[in-house]
């Protein structure tokens, strides 16, 4: 087997919603049991199991650490299992290292997931949660910062040196909502699409960002069945097959951040994910970048050469990465249109990445998909890990 | 993490300091801005650390920073901070350049938020949060 030779032959998902009656153990068995059945193989054939750890419950986290989920399911061929924690980036190291255990022989088939309840935490809890997740605590967080803070401190650097002007940068959030609206799995499954000025309307959180900027916490949870490349295309079914990959870190606290370093980063695992793949940027059918607040997907617009520089803003204002747009992009509205379930939005841009490349995507199916770009990132940013998946493998 | 209410913390926090960055917190207890400086490869190291990030020396040294910055990025609060900022609301986070050729975190105080932009130069002022923390702030410079 090749480094990048893997292949997700089946999902499953819950739809994000705050639902605190639905435990983590109800999305656990609903999200494993679907995308088990949906590769078409036995639960039993399942040999390794690799959790996204869910960043915000510790007894969870210790149940999934210590080796509970594949007994609850009766998971009888397992031989090894393990959570992974990198935050956002969780599921790409998830993902790697069930190429690992495939590759060692370990195991044949592989089930990642991930599952985060938010709803049963009280909100002062939760904010004192993102308060010190990914802050320093002598350098950062005595002087009363949030994710929220750090992230507009970003943006009103990058809209200071950019020019992207408020109403650009609210367009964002138009352009990832009109996903949203048709993806049964969001939180905002339906609902009306807030224009650039309704977005603007809403109140500040912190400067720049508005409510409508920020993220909605919620609960979710998905799965994937992995298997080698080799076997997925003797299976015959659609799959999405991963041809490329690169990362790059950046650091691990805000105040240490060079930007030139993240933007150079954003180009450089393109480039090397996608000549790892055999693609070229205009082979890309969906660029699914997960970037958890709207303030940098202006910057990695520009950064892939898919808006010209200076004009990240503009594009999305101008709807091109909206649904029915020229450049489909990140096709479950990122976290603001998703709702945020924690690591997990990673977890679901996979899915999403898989589920489009298998044709599986109702409503929101970008015609003809043939290869996804698709990133992550973990804490506020520390690192960028991109990979191209494409529907079928490399020969 | 609990399910309830009643375990909110409202104490303010202080900075969670190792052995190596000590001297910086005595100082601000003199009114010192300190950066720490490597004696081997001449960099100026900001936040402190137990050997130079640059060459891995740990012949570390303080240098005396002037305490004037640029603000290099900020962002005002109005909401969703923890409890225990609450009362501090609204509040300004800010990023600020030292002539000494490092960044660090703070807050603009002695302004109205609207009055805060990028570019403002800056002057460190010390807010005392107990008998042994005192964290430096940023007030702008009156012309």
């Amino acid at each position: 087997m090749s480094k990048s030779g893997i292949a997700i032959i089946g999902i499953g998902e819950v739809p994000t919603r705050i639902m605190p009656e639905r435990t983590p153990w109800d999305i656990l068995y609903d999200t494993c049991m679907d995308a088990v059945n949906d590769s078409g193989l036995d639960k039993n054939d399942i040999q390794g199991v690799i959790t996204t750890s869910p960043q915000a419950q510790p007894r969870l986290t210790s149940e999934l650490a210590f080796g509970k989920l594949p007994e609850e399911l009766g998971l009888e061929g397992c031989r090894d299992c393990c959570i992974v924690n990198a935050g956002g980036a969780g599921t790409s190291n998830c993902l790697r290292l069930a190429g690992q255990y495939i590759e060692s022989g370990v195991a044949d088939a592989v089930l990642v997931n991930h599952v985060t309840v938010h709803s049963t935490i009280s909100v002062p809890e939760l904010i004192a949660f993102f308060g010190q997740a990914g802050v320093d605590l002598q350098w950062e967080y005595p002087f009363g910062t949030t994710y929220n803070i750090v992230m507009g401190l970003m943006a009103n650097r990058f809209m200071h040196e950019s020019g992207c002007s408020p109403l650009e940068m609210a367009s964002v959030v138009t352009a990832l909502r009109s996903w949203a609206t048709l993806d049964p799995n969001s939180i905002f499954y339906g609902k009306p699409v807030p224009t650039p000025e309704m977005v603007l309307e809403s109140s500040i959180i912190n400067t720049p960002l508005h409510k409508r900027e920020s993220n909605v916490l919620a609960d979710g949870g998905c799965a994937m069945v992995v298997v080698s490349a080799e076997r997925a295309k003797k299976l015959g079914k659609p799959a999405a097959y991963k041809l490329g990959e690169s990362a790059r870190y950046f650091s691990g606290t805000t105040v240490v951040r060079d930007s030139d370093k993240v933007t150079n980063g954003f180009k450089v695992t393109a480039k090397e994910a996608m000549a790892q793949a055999g693609i070229q940027k205009q082979d890309v059918s969906i660029w699914n970048c997960y970037l958890a607040y709207p303030l940098a997907h202006p910057i990695m617009a520009e950064a892939l050469e898919v808006a010209p520089e200076g004009k990240g803003g503009q594009c999305f204002l101008e709807g091109r990465m909206s649904f029915g747009g020229d450049i489909p992009w990140s096709t479950i509205g990122d976290a603001p249109g998703r709702g945020h379930t924690g690591s997990g939005v990673s977890s679901a841009m996979y899915v999403e990445t898989a589920r489009q490349l298998m044709g599986k995507a109702g409503e929101r199916q970008v015609k003809d998909c043939r290869y996804v770009y698709q990133n992550t990132a973990g804490g506020s940013g520390f690192n960028n890990i991109v990979t191209i998946w494409g529907r079928e493998p490399n020969e | 993490m609990s399910n309830t209410e009643n375990s909110i913390d409202m104490t303010r926090p202080l900075p969670d300091v190792q052995p190596w960055s000590r001297p910086f917190w005595e100082a601000a207890k003199n009114g010192e801005l300190l950066v720490q400086h490597c004696m081997d490869c001449a960099a100026n190291i900001f936040y402190p650390r137990k050997y130079c990030p640059e060459c891995w020396s740990g012949n570390l040294d303080w240098i005396k920073s002037s305490g004037k910055a640029v603000v290099y990025s900020f962002s005002t609060a109005y909401d969703m901070v923890e409890p225990r900022f609450w009362e501090d609301l609204p509040y300004t986070i800010a990023f600020v350049d030292l002539p000494e050729g490092v960044r660090m975190m703070t807050r603009i105080v002695e302004c109205d938020p609207e009055d805060i932009s990028i570019g403002m130069e800056v002057k460190v002022t010390w807010r005392k949060l107990n008998d042994d923390f005192f964290l430096p702030y940023f007030r702008p410079v009156k012309s």
